[in-house]
């Protein structure tokens, strides 16, 4: 059975790619239908022919479909009409018809179109929002602050969300969430009539849809508090998603704007559990399931001790190898790997202490500080060759310390011994000064130098290497812009990763591996790293910064080589985590800043006086972090990742794994215990567990081979 | 034992990810045109400003295009306000690194056309052959008030 979907709009100048991005990622086939206007006599333009909105012959159309989408939304529930025209389709509820998703939809009072009002179902059983008596038919919800702009609009920044309780799965998830907003930019969530509620309750109603087999169901609620510091409370008849018939009543899937997709840059929606959790209640079974994977750079780094934890290098280390511990396991139960880009580089080049391989061998560390580093580091490599914390490179050594090609020159660059690349042999380190395809080189032109190169689809015979030789020394100044740097430098670092125990340095099986800064280089750095076996590596679209000449190939796909988009989520935006919120931190230094989340000071006001506030804080980090990864695994088909020391540190030494709980469990800074890798990966878990049809736990090997399989669809 | 086969009618070849083995897709029908990007620029009055937002001038707006031919730039633009645009192109040598800095100016700065909630094309180069490597497109907008302009660009072989 093929999936297929009907999407509804009313103008494409306003139509979010990202619906229909989403949609053949997973398989599912759609079609765009477009009303004539937002009100009720609209008619409806499908491919088949325009159909008034309530017309009969519309709904037939409808019937071949699984399930139908509403694509329009508004900010303004002063607005009279956004969606008047699917007013009809919430009275089609035989068995025969699809089911219909409605995402943060229009229906309030204020809506003056007599067919609207006329035809809305007397049994509905939330509460019409009314723009004159907001207090009276909604729920603010988040702490009712208003956010400094829409908060429907926001992109991988300023969410809004809450801790959703899924009642048919007894689950509890963080996502972002958002019922309604207004004009006054406060999000709200619904008020049941529960006397219409209970009627629907227990009333019989068969369609597919209907898993209680009753007319009404609610599908989740504001989860209630696990601690009393949480007086962030709802009540009772507070609604976040209601199943009515056949039709699903949930909040905010899609910003209403043009946002192009692709494999470019694309604006985040973060919004898009609720699409995806749709889609799965509708029972729109897709014909692929997304693979969910986390990836970790500088898995073993420390950091100078300092404010505001002052933590030895011996408790960074217990909390990494601690956490370490616990991801290692997390991975095995879920079977999927969490691959890491390891700091090398340093074995040779940048001696900073703190690096890996210094924290393991370097005479300025104390043993007890090499021993600790090295538990780590065992961990690491255990799980590398059982496939659960598989490493790869990932070089800050040359250059301004942005990795590949991110420098015109490698001034000094310290190269390694042996192999083939490295020192004593005397190798190029440029391209010749002259290079022609093999097949129009006339005989006898070609220097005794000569060697073939192949870039891609390009082959040609170089020679004459005269001063772009690096001589028998292992130091040298190396120009970055060609194959012959890129052997070099990934020569290099495999040999240390085979000097620090992994049996090879592109994450085992994955083949693949975290680029430093996310720069892939170009395409002699994508051929050279095919050469010495990566399937793939992690770039940003400017693939080498901060030189900027380069960017990837417009598909991502480069020879039969992966150019996976990127996503960080830290709980930082600039070095170190000073934790979910810290008041008078440097800018960028805590969560809640870095992620713009606190709104109208709801949090920085009120963090020493209200507990409720950190709360708030957890809340709205896991739920933008997790809309942010989402939308990286539903749409870039990328690659997430976290820095572990620099977002970990937050963590209470005595009590690293142990779950966030306000101000009950504090730190080094006295600040509220928060383990970002157990939160985030926790939480991811619960929405993996709630959306079985659309997500599992997976491998960048799962999101590669998805890759390929989408991207020409 | 490696596995081996004819290559270009006299070569003996082994069999690997480099080369491997010819084979013939039935029903396969050639594609001579590919989408490169989809992009909405929001135009305002910055200079070198390039379809994807960047102002880092050296920073191609398209890489690794040489195979193609011809780009077909099709943009929607949501408003008429006067609006420049600019084409850069460059070759780059087969390690993909560019022959020299700067560009060369294939389109000076010159009207972008079309009115507001219209659809356009334009062909780059307009005349002869590109394949180029890579290609800078820059807009700035000259009066009025800023705009949301989106683009698609085809590249044909």
């Amino acid at each position: 059975m093929t999936p297929k979907v009907c999407l509804v709009l009313q103008n494409f100048a306003s139509f979010n790619r990202a619906w229909t991005q989403i949609l053949r990622n997973l398989g599912i086939d759609y079609t765009l239908c477009v009303a004539t206007s937002f009100t009720t006599s609209a008619s409806i333009q499908t491919p088949q022919g325009a159909f008034a909105a309530g017309s009969a012959d519309l709904r037939n159309y409808f019937r071949q479909f699984d399930a139908v989408i509403l694509c329009d939304n508004t900010s303004s529930l002063s607005a009279t009409a956004m969606v008047n025209y699917s007013v009809y389709w919430l009275s089609w509820n035989a068995p025969e018809d699809p089911a219909f998703l409605f995402f943060n939809p229009h229906f309030s009072a204020a809506i003056t179109d007599s067919g609207y009002n006329s035809n809305f179902p007397s049994d509905f059983p939330i509460v019409r929002p009314n723009p004159s008596d907001l207090a009276g038919t909604l729920y603010a919800a988040d702490g009712g602050s208003a956010s400094s702009s829409s908060p429907l609009g926001v992109p991988n920044i300023g969410g809004r969300g809450a801790c959703v309780l899924f009642l048919a799965e007894n689950t509890r998830a963080h996502v972002i969430t958002i019922c309604n907003s207004h004009t006054n930019n406060i999000p709200y969530y619904w008020r049941l009539d529960t006397a219409k509620h209970s009627t629907l309750a227990s009333t019989t109603y068969t369609h597919r849809v209907a898993r209680n087999g009753r007319a009404g169901e609610i599908l989740a609620v504001p989860a209630p508090p696990t601690s009393s510091e949480d007086t962030e409370t709802y009540p009772n008849d507070c609604v976040i998603a209601y199943r009515y018939r056949n039709i699903f009543w949930l909040p905010h899937a899609m910003v209403r704007s043009a946002r192009s997709v692709n494999l470019w840059d694309s604006a985040v929606d973060s919004f898009l559990f609720w699409l995806l959790y749709g889609l799965q209640v509708a029972g729109v079974r897709p014909r692929y399931k997304l693979p969910v994977q986390m990836e970790t750079d500088h898995p073993l780094e420390a950091t100078v001790p300092g404010a505001p934890f002052n933590h030895s290098i011996v408790t960074q280390m217990s909390i990494l190898e601690a956490s370490w511990i616990w991801m290692r396991d997390f991975a095995r139960r879920k079977n999927t790997a969490i691959v890491n880009g390891l700091v090398v580089g340093t074995k040779y080049r940048r001696l900073n202490w703190f690096y890996h391989w210094h924290l393991l061998y370097s005479s300025s560390r104390t043993p007890t500080e090499r021993d600790a580093a090295m538990r780590v580091h065992q961990i690491l490599l255990a799980g590398h060759r059982e496939g659960t914390t598989p490493c790869g490179v990932h070089d800050h050594t040359f250059g301004v310390g942005n990795g590949y090609w991110s420098s015109a020159v490698a001034s000094s660059f310290v190269r390694h011994d042996g192999m083939r690349y490295g020192a004593p042999n005397d190798v190029p380190i440029g391209r010749g000064r002259c290079c022609v395809a093999p097949h129009v080189l006339p005989a006898g032109v070609a220097g005794a130098d000569a060697q073939t190169v192949q870039v891609g689809d390009t082959e040609l015979v170089e020679w004459d290497f005269t001063e772009r030789t690096s001589g028998t020394s292992n130091t040298f100044d190396l120009p970055l812009d060609s194959i012959h740097a890129a052997r070099i430098i990934i020569e290099s670092e495999i040999e240390e990763m085979l000097a620090l125990g992994f049996p090879d340095g592109y994450c085992a099986g994955h083949k693949y591996t975290n680029t430093a800064a996310n720069n892939s280089g170009g395409e002699c750095y994508w051929q050279a790293l095919k050469a010495f076996g990566f399937r793939g590596v992690r770039s940003a679209p400017e693939c080498n910064a901060s030189y900027r000449t380069k960017r990837v190939t417009p598909n991502r796909y480069w020879n039969g080589f992966h150019l996976v988009p990127p996503m960080g989520l830290d709980n930082v935006g600039d070095s170190y985590s000073w934790g979910l919120y810290y008041p008078g931190a440097p800018a960028n230094r805590d969560a809640v800043g870095s992620y713009q989340l606190d709104h109208s000071g709801d949090i920085s006001a009120n963090w020493t006086t209200q507990p409720v506030a950190a709360w708030r804080a957890y809340r709205r980090v896991l739920c933008q972090l997790t809309g942010n990864w989402l939308f990286l695994t539903a749409i870039s088909l990328g690659g997430a990742y976290f820095h572990p020391i620099a977002c970990l540190m937050v963590a209470a030494p005595s009590r690293v794994l142990d779950r966030f709980d306000g101000w009950n469990i504090l730190n080094a800074a006295n600040q509220p215990h928060y383990n970002h890798a157990v939160e985030l990966l926790e939480n991811m878990d619960a929405v993996v567990r709630l959306l079985p049809d659309v997500l599992y736990w997976g491998t960048i090997t799962d999101v590669m081979d998805h890759r390929e399989r989408v991207m020409g669809d | 034992m490696p596995v081996r086969f004819l290559r270009n009618a006299s070569e003996i070849a082994d069999v690997s990810w480099e080369t491997p083995l010819p084979v013939q897709v039935a029903n396969a029908k050639p594609v001579p045109a590919d989408t490169l990007l989809v992009a909405t620029t929001t135009v305002d009055t910055t200079a070198n400003r390039d379809l994807l937002g960047s102002t880092s001038t050296e920073l191609p707006t398209l890489d690794g295009c040489m195979q193609y031919r011809k780009l077909v730039w099709f943009y929607f633009r949501a408003s008429a306000d006067a609006t420049n645009y600019r084409v850069l192109a460059r070759a780059t040598d087969h390690n993909g690194a560019p022959l020299g800095t700067g560009w060369q100016e294939i389109v000076p700065a010159t009207t972008l056309p079309g009115g507001a909630n219209t659809h356009n094309r334009i062909d780059i180069p307009a005349s002869s052959d590109g394949y180029y490597d890579q290609y800078r497109i820059e807009v700035q907008r000259t009066a009025g008030s800023n705009y949301n302009l989106i683009s698609k660009i085809v590249g044909v072989r």
